[in-house]
């Protein structure tokens, strides 16, 4: 795995976390400990996302356009033809 | 509105092309059971959903399932690059190659092309929420269909991925569907629509034998 691989899947499990209590708090909106945890898992996946992008380019038009945004490889690209 | 990131939710690498289980997973894009019905079915019955819950959730999950459409789109390019013509007629993968080359397009693995008539939103919260959770569970079958016909664990992974998400989707629609029922009437569930009748809550409905 690719050093931009690793960064790659750290940040989709800590934005995976969130997004999972995002949806546990629609049915169960008063849970604080849980909203903490979401608290906690996006502040660290905002981190990673900033350090992510410095390296390897923007990951959404609010971060970057342009070449910035057309250079690094799309989802879908194979890992030999990643650039 | 929407917003692009330019990443999978959960990562696709496939290192063997292998057109058959193209033909096969493809219809988890364009199919009966597929992400494009449950995200076009949630997006869609937002709109009349009764209590904030319900609209986050269904807002949610909908933008969710456009997240599993574009893995099950990298899987599906994914699997059908480098083929050659002997490969595409072998595996039987000639009758969508002669359609759509190697482009990927919503369809059922049988060859039915999408329909909306895989979906419906009834503008009735019971309702939609049923059909909601058997939605949830006919693709999860559909997953273990895949599974059961597919080997490669460069794709099962990813397959898997999704197979768990059908579950817990299921578990918070049938969450919403308790804080519905809770907010409503109990003797009434079936009788009111609150997303068309007004008086079907239950605070409304105690204020009204108040007043009587």
């Amino acid at each position: 795995m690719t050093d931009r691989e690793t960064l790659l899947k750290k940040l989709s499990a800590l934005q995976f976390a969130a997004w999972e209590l995002h949806l546990y708090l629609d049915t169960h909106p008063d849970d604080c400990d849980a909203l903490e945890l979401q608290k906690k898992y996006n502040c660290k996946s905002k981190e990673l996302a900033e350090l992510f992008e410095s390296k390897y380019g923007t990951l959404n038009h609010m971060s970057g356009s342009g070449e910035m945004w057309l250079k690094n490889p799309w989802p879908w690209d194979i890992k030999e033809c990643a650039i | 509105m929407f917003q692009y990131e330019k990443k999978l939710q959960y990562p696709v690498n496939i290192k063997n092309p292998n057109p058959k289980y193209a033909q096969i997973i493809i219809s988890q894009f364009g199919g009966p059971d597929g992400e494009l019905a449950a995200s076009l079915r949630y997006l869609s019955q937002r709109f009349s959903m009764p209590y904030p819950e319900l609209k986050g959730l269904l807002t949610d999950i909908g933008t969710e399932e456009l997240a599993h459409l574009e893995m099950i789109g990298a899987i599906v390019y994914q699997l059908t690059r480098n083929l050659t013509i002997d490969e595409i007629k072998k595996s039987g993968f000639d009758t969508y190659f002669v359609d759509h080359t190697t482009g990927v397009y919503p369809v059922a693995a049988s060859g039915a092309p999408f329909t909306a008539a895989y979906l419906q939103s009834k503008g009735d919260v019971i309702t939609d929420l049923h059909e909601d959770l058997a939605a949830e569970q006919k693709a999860r079958t559909t997953y273990d269909n895949i599974l059961r016909l597919v080997d490669d664990p460069d794709v099962r992974e990813p397959i898997k991925f999704l197979r768990e998400r059908e579950i817990v989707h299921y578990q918070r629609f049938g969450e919403g569907l308790r804080l519905a029922t809770d907010k409503m009437n109990e003797k009434n569930f079936y009788a009111f629509n609150p997303s068309f009748d007004v008086q079907c809550n239950k605070n409304c409905f105690r204020r009204d034998n108040m007043k009587k």
